[in-house]
């Protein structure tokens, strides 16, 4: 093959050209001493060895002549021209230190910063999810419209009676799958993990497309009501549980008291759809403690569904067949009640869920932002080159007079460029690192628990790395930028006329020149300013965005509280189940430090709340939607929340008492506007009848933008609830947090083996909850604020220029009467004209990017005055430090050297 | 040089890396070895400038019609040695075609004058 041959040839020039050259060097010397040798041999002692050396020599030729000839057609001469010009370049970089750092700076920020934002997206969005043919995957869910009494959800999950309609009815997926991920505890010996499992059916794993690597997968004969438990575990149990021993199979794995048999062990690196998960069980299977029979319900929605697309069908076709047969589901079990609303399905691509949208967005937003921060550097370097390409035009034009060609001198400046944005991406590889970590570390419990998404949580935060894709990323933009920056002024500067540029002085015939290549740089300044109007528009409605919600009143007081869950048999009785709590909450109320105890079913920022229909009594719209609380008594007092009206729940109302719920004030003004709520009546759930007996302040239990929602309070010992309880203790001072051991202790000594999790201080579950929205203004602003510093030293770079272009003109209004004030008005006079056109255009530009980030807003408008203000300040200060020097600079010209020229 | 040394002929232009290919289609060699087996099956009658060998060494390589490998000589020494590639077959076959050609049309103008 005498291309490929070419081609291996051609690369070991280029990757290896000192070996190959080496290996000529070699090559040469060896057949001149063979000449040698031989005319030694043939002459049979008649000639001396020098002698024999000197005649090979000769017959040889002109050796250094041959060699160089060889090199140029081998091309290794490129490489002692390019070297030259790197040489060359270092030397020209070392003589302007500052030109160097900051033009190194800009590229490494601009380059660093990108590849940071990409490595995230790229994580985020971009790589195949880790499944066979993720692209003939797709999540399946069930839909609601919007009504008066919530929002639309397109991503429901599933029951299993409308899941088999689906699988009755269905014809375009090859196999659909239905999962669950749950907090289970699992022991081996002495040792309790809390741990992620999935509930998942048979079809689970050949819908992936993941082998098991030991044993096998669950059986299709396996998935039915009352079948065998078995368990398939992950690849990482298997070597910290079980020490990675290969008899793993038929062992026992017991799962919140309930042994199952392993039957196989997933390949590594395979965390299960939700993530992180230890191992996979069948639901059914499950013994009767775990209530099986509750999964024939069809309004228990407790599955994610996915499917496989069959050969030959589209995922639009698939996603017409879903909602077809979402219509024959809300057919057979209709949603009934006065405000009921009609039940669909859908389906997307699961490539298209793997992130919730929110995050998605932002990452966009930040993609776009960091791109603006690179064009802005981008246009910052090219200035900076202008500049200095204009303060060398007489070495370029005494080069090119005594004999330099122009393409030679072309391919010097770009060189230098380029050899500048290689150093730049060196340095850029640093800021990515830094970046990256401090992404990766930023609040993984922002994702962490967010099942909300279609059940897909192989993609997270702490997932990403800085990869090769995003090097090569890198590397791609530093050459690109490396050419474009040297190009511009390369040509431009070897362009002019011998003549002109050789003479000292800037004269008159070369005014319409240094005009043309001003504008190129006015034109790079304004863009630069306009890009970091842009900028700052966005961080700033972002911040005044966050500071709203921080001002967000939650409704009890967040200090001081530690919140955490305990695991619990799942065989307790009701009874046992409030016992157990009586005993924890006796203990825990000892601990030092501790001044109040109380649990509830959920907390604030925490999810699982619960919510439902609810019925009022003597009413005319008797059914209506409320979140129902469980909690003891001493809720109130921990969570320091006001009491409005009447009583709080007291330790008395407890099973046998009267039943009686306290209502929320939204709740109060919603159900009875105008009325005293003090002994309405209302019965929760399928429960009793209870008495309203007091009102208290409303609490944000979901995000602190949303508005509180109608509660209803029920007493825990009056409805023992068998579900899984947060405990929230209130502290005496300091860190709550730091009582966490304490507490630890004194739980296993009532309860050993059952150990706690979800521990978090209810400020931290808040932080938590904004850590998103203030990470992404985080990141806004720090690109912002790099947009307007580099634009402010593009414009110094530019207004300086001009000033020192104009030494000789400044001098002569000087000596004809100018004053300083004059001068300096005269100079800043240039640097407001760019501030006002660059800031003008950024306005214009941010109207419609802060219009496209108003889901992420909270209590301000895109068009914000105050935001708009602020920018204008912004700028102000930054013409006016970008001039303040070169404008000195300008009036202190002395009136004689000015004229007696440089 | 000793003195009674053979008058020789000065190679013909470009004819230098046929000659190349065509002693390396009879077995790899280095690059003395390439020298010499070119004056000596010329019987000593073709004088090529040796160093003029390296240049068209790298053009054939580059053209991908030779490979270079290090080996051993028989002198025990390393050195690098040349091998045709099919390529360099076929190239050969047409240079020697149209070298024929060329030498025909010569012989034509130079018998008819």
């Amino acid at each position: 093959m005498s291309l490929l041959d070419s081609i291996r040839y051609r690369l070991r020039v280029f990757t290896r050209s000192r070996e190959h050259e080496a290996d000529l060097a070699e090559d040469m010397e060896f057949f001149m001493s063979s000449e040698a040798r031989m005319t030694e041999h043939a002459a049979k002692g008649a000639v001396s060895a020098p002698e024999a050396k000197r005649s090979a020599r000769r017959r040889f030729g002109n050796a250094t002549y041959y060699g160089e000839e060889a090199r140029a057609i081998a091309g290794l001469q490129l490489f002692d021209v390019l070297a030259q010009d790197a040489r060359f370049a270092l030397r020209t970089f070392a003589r302007t230190p500052v030109f160097t750092a900051v033009a190194v700076a800009t590229l490494a920020i601009g380059i660093g910063a990108n590849t940071a934002i990409f490595s995230a997206v790229d994580t985020l969005l971009l790589r195949p999810l880790p499944f066979r043919d993720p692209e003939r995957l797709m999540s399946v869910a069930l839909t609601v419209p919007a009504t008066a009494n919530g929002p639309a959800n397109d991503d429901i999950i599933w029951s299993l009676p409308k899941l088999q309609v689906l699988r009755a009815s269905q014809h375009g997926f090859a196999s659909l799958t239905a999962w669950f991920p749950t907090q289970y505890t699992i022991r081996a010996g002495d040792e309790a993990q809390r741990v992620t499992g999935e509930f998942i059916d048979a079809e689970y794993f050949p819908t992936l497309g993941v082998v098991p690597a030991l044993g096998r997968a669950m059986r299709k004969s396996e998935d039915y009501e009352g079948g065998p438990p078995v368990a398939v575990i992950s690849d990482e149990l298997w070597k910290v549980m079980f020490n990675a021993d290969p008899a793993v199979l038929g062992k026992p794995l017991n799962v919140d008291g309930v042994v199952f048999t392993i039957v196989g062990v997933a390949p590594e690196g395979f965390n299960g759809v939700s993530g992180n998960v230890k191992f996979w069980i069948p639901p059914m299977s499950g013994p009767p403690a775990w209530d099986v029979s509750a999964f024939r319900d069809p309004r228990n929605h407790s599955f994610f569904v996915m499917g496989r697309l069959a050969p030959g069908v589209t995922p639009e076709q698939a996603a017409a067949m879903v909602r077809d047969i979402g219509l024959r589901i809300d057919a057979q079990y209709p949603e009934n009640g006065p405000v009921a609303r009609r039940w669909g399905a859908t389906a997307h691509r699961l490539d298209a869920t793997r992130v919730p949208p929110g995050l998605r967005r932002s990452m966009l937003l930040l993609l776009s932002a960091v791109g603006m921060v690179l064009l802005v550097a981008c246009a910052n370097v090219a200035s900076l080159f202008l500049v200095r390409a204009a303060s060398r035009r007489r070495e370029i034009a005494v080069r090119l007079a005594i004999g330099a060609s122009r393409a030679r001198l072309v391919r010097q400046l770009i060189v230098e460029s380029v050899v500048l944005a290689l150093v730049g991406a060196v340095a850029s590889l640093f800021v990515a690192w830094v970046g990256v970590r401090a992404i990766s570390a930023a609040q993984p419990t922002v994702l962490a628990g967010n099942i909300s998404n279609s059940g897909i949580g192989t993609v997270a935060v702490d997932a990403i790395r800085l990869d090769l894709v995003a090097l090569a990323f890198t590397a791609g933009i530093a050459i690109v930028t490396g050419v474009l920056f040297g190009l511009v002024p390369a040509i431009q500067t070897t362009r002019p006329s011998l003549t002109e540029s050789l003479k000292a002085d800037p004269s008159a015939s070369q005014r319409a020149a240094i005009l043309r290549r001003v504008s190129t740089r006015d034109v790079l300044t304004t863009l630069e300013i306009a890009l970091a109007v842009v900028l700052l528009a966005g961080s700033g409605v972002l911040i005044r965005s966050l500071l709203h919600i921080a001002a967000v009143r939650p409704g009890f007081e967040a200090a001081g509280v530690l919140t955490m869950r305990v695991n619990r048999a799942p065989a307790w009785s009701r009874d046992s189940i409030t016992r157990f709590y009586d005993v924890a909450i006796d203990r825990l109320s000892e601990v030092p430090g501790v001044t109040n105890v109380a649990i509830a079913d959920c907390s604030p920022q925490s999810g699982g709340c619960s919510g439902g229909e609810i019925q009022l009594l003597d009413h005319e719209a008797p059914k209506v939607r409320a979140r129902t609380h469980w909690i003891t008594p001493q809720w109130a007092d921990v969570m320091k929340v006001p009491l409005m009206r009447g009583r709080m729940l007291e330790s008395s109302d407890r099973r046998g008492a009267p039943f009686v719920v306290v209502v929320n004030e939204t709740a109060a003004r919603n159900y009875w506007p105008g009325e005293n709520p003090i002994g309405k009546r209302l019965v929760p759930l399928n429960a009793d009848t209870a008495v309203v007996v007091g009102v208290v302040g409303d609490v944000r239990y979901g995000s602190l933008q949303a508005p509180p929602v109608e509660g209803i309070y029920m007493s825990y010992y009056q409805q023992p609830l068998s579900f899984r309880m947060m405990l929230h203790l209130r502290t005496a001072s300091g860190d709550p947090a730091a009582i966490t051991e304490s507490v630890r202790r004194a739980l296993r000594e009532v309860a050993p083996g059952f150990p706690m999790y979800d521990v978090a201080t209810l400020d931290a579950r808040i932080s938590g909850s904004l850590a998103e929205a203030r990470f992404m203004t985080q990141l806004l602003t720090v690109f912002a604020v790099l947009a307007i510093v580099l634009a402010t030293i593009g414009t110094y770079g530019v207004i300086s220029y001009a000033v020192a272009q104009r030494t000789r003109e400044m001098g002569i209004r000087i000596a004809l009467g100018a004053t300083s004030a004059d001068v300096i008005r005269l100079v800043v006079g240039q640097g407001a004209a760019l501030a006002a056109v660059g800031g003008l255009l950024g306005l214009i530009g941010a109207a419609p990017a802060t219009r496209l980030m108003r889901a992420q807003l909270y209590g301000v408008e895109p068009s914000d005055p105050v935001t708009l203000g602020g920018i204008v300040i912004v700028l102000t200060i930054a013409a006016l430090v970008a001039c303040w020097v070169p404008a000195r600079r300008a009036a202190n010209v002395p009136a004689v050297q000015a004229l007696r020229g440089q | 040089m000793p003195a009674n040394d053979p008058p020789k002929q000065e190679l013909l232009k470009g004819t230098l890396d046929m000659l190349v290919l065509r002693t390396l289609s009879i077995q790899p060699l280095h690059g003395y070895g390439i020298a010499q087996q070119i004056e000596a099956s010329s019987e000593d009658a073709l004088r090529i400038e040796q160093g003029s060998l390296f240049p068209a060494l790298e053009r054939l390589q580059k053209r991908g019609w030779i490979t270079a490998k290090w080996g051993q000589s028989p002198t025990g020494r390393r050195a690098r040695y040349y091998t045709i590639t099919a390529a360099g077959r076929r190239q050969l076959g047409n240079e020697i075609s149209s070298f024929d050609a060329m030498i025909v049309a010569i012989n034509r103008v130079l018998r008819r004058a």
